[in-house]
């Protein structure tokens, strides 16, 4: 069966049945979370911006931060008949876009905070984090396909890995 | 929210900023430098990249920090290929003779757009600071070679942190009289830190 591609933007989450491709383009400092269910051909995406909402009202996109989008995109699962031991993620992004010699600004390492809650959260829930591509100084664009629940990276300049 | 009385204000010392970089740029490259009109506008944090071109272009940015009195961040962001054709400008004029680019060191190149990325920041930073009547540091600059939607990640993860619409001070610079078919244009974006945009309201007399 053919997958459809579907492009999530910024703080966009998702939850689709197989067959089908979840792509983001471009991640910085910012979390590309795939969760899946192999036996149930769920796979979800959700395209993360910041560490938590704390401090923020409510009616913003739960996709924006890794405090309200784990755990709705895992709720979603559930819904949709994933079975929570059976759900594994796979995480990429949170780069360093920028380094300045000496003290840099708090908000220039914000991706490093996205992984570090990003796990953290994935970790409460019980969720085993199968692979992992983050960090560094470049730009990611990912692609997960069900065909075989293989995340796609790109990063400029150092060409294409599957993890 | 911020009104279009305000936006026009801030528009308009956007305007001093960058008369004030396209001169410093125009004596660093003995080059007639264009200005546009600077925009000033508020776009949603989602959709950034999407605003100001293809996400996936590849981009050479330089970012600075400011600190003192008006506090800000900013950003020269250029088209890569306009970004080394700039470079390749500089190197002519700093060594009296053409160096393709290709053939420079990367850490060579990277600190002559640094050097290219300070002098029209800081310039910019300064016609403003001596508006405001305030004092300014400037950090030593970062550079990135990335895709365009990867380098806002910065801009949209801080106003992130306040909601969901950022303030956007974008003004283009084109470097004029290049041999036929070559380009270079560059973007100042300058990213207010909240107290510091009150601060420039109120001497504006728009608050």
């Amino acid at each position: 069966m053919a997958e459809n591609s579907i492009v999530l933007g910024m703080a966009d989450l998702m939850v689709v049945n197989a067959p089908v491709k979840l792509v983001t383009l471009g991640l910085g400092s910012c979390i590309g979370l795939v969760v899946y269910d192999t036996f149930a051909k769920i796979a979800g995406m959700a395209h993360i911006m910041l560490p938590d909402s704390r401090g923020l009202h409510g009616s913003e996109k739960v996709g924006k931060f890794a405090d309200t989008a784990v755990p709705a995109i895992i709720e979603e699962m559930l819904r949709k008949g994933a079975s929570r031991p059976r759900i594994k993620a796979k995480i990429a992004g949170g780069a360093q876009m920028f380094s300045l010699p000496g003290a840099s600004p708090e908000f220039l390492t914000v991706g490093a905070k996205n992984v570090n809650e990003t796990r953290k959260r994935l970790q409460r829930l019980g969720i085993a984090i199968i692979a992992s591509d983050t960090g560094g100084n470049k730009g990611r664009t990912i692609e997960f396909s069900t065909s075989n629940w293989m995340l796609k990276v790109k990063t400029l300049g150092k060409g294409i890995s599957e993890i | 929210m911020l009104n279009d009385k305000q936006l026009d204000a801030i528009k308009e010392v956007a305007n001093i900023g960058t008369g004030n970089a396209a001169t410093a740029l125009s004596g660093l490259l003995s080059s007639m430098i264009h200005m546009d009109v600077p925009e000033t506008e508020l776009v949603s944090i989602y959709e950034l990249a999407e605003h100001y071109g293809d996400p996936l272009q590849t981009v050479g940015a330089v970012f600075v920090r400011s600190t003192g009195g008006f506090q800000c961040s900013l950003i020269f962001i250029q088209p890569e290929d306009d970004a080394g054709l700039m470079v390749e400008l500089l190197l002519k004029q700093q060594f009296g003779t053409y160096i393709p680019i290709n053939e420079v060191p990367q850490d060579l190149t990277d600190s002559a757009l640094a050097e290219v990325g300070n002098i029209v920041l800081s310039s910019f930073l300064n016609s403003i600071n001596m508006l405001l009547g305030t004092q300014h540091q400037i950090s030593v600059p970062g550079v990135a070679h990335d895709m365009l939607s990867s380098v806002l990640d910065v801009v949209a993860s801080i106003y992130g942190q306040m909601g969901e619409t950022a303030l956007m001070v974008n003004t283009e610079l084109k470097v004029d009289g290049l041999s036929e078919g070559k380009k270079i244009s560059g973007h100042i974006i300058m990213i207010p830190d909240p107290d510091s945009l009150g601060l420039l309201l109120r001497k504006l007399k728009v608050i």
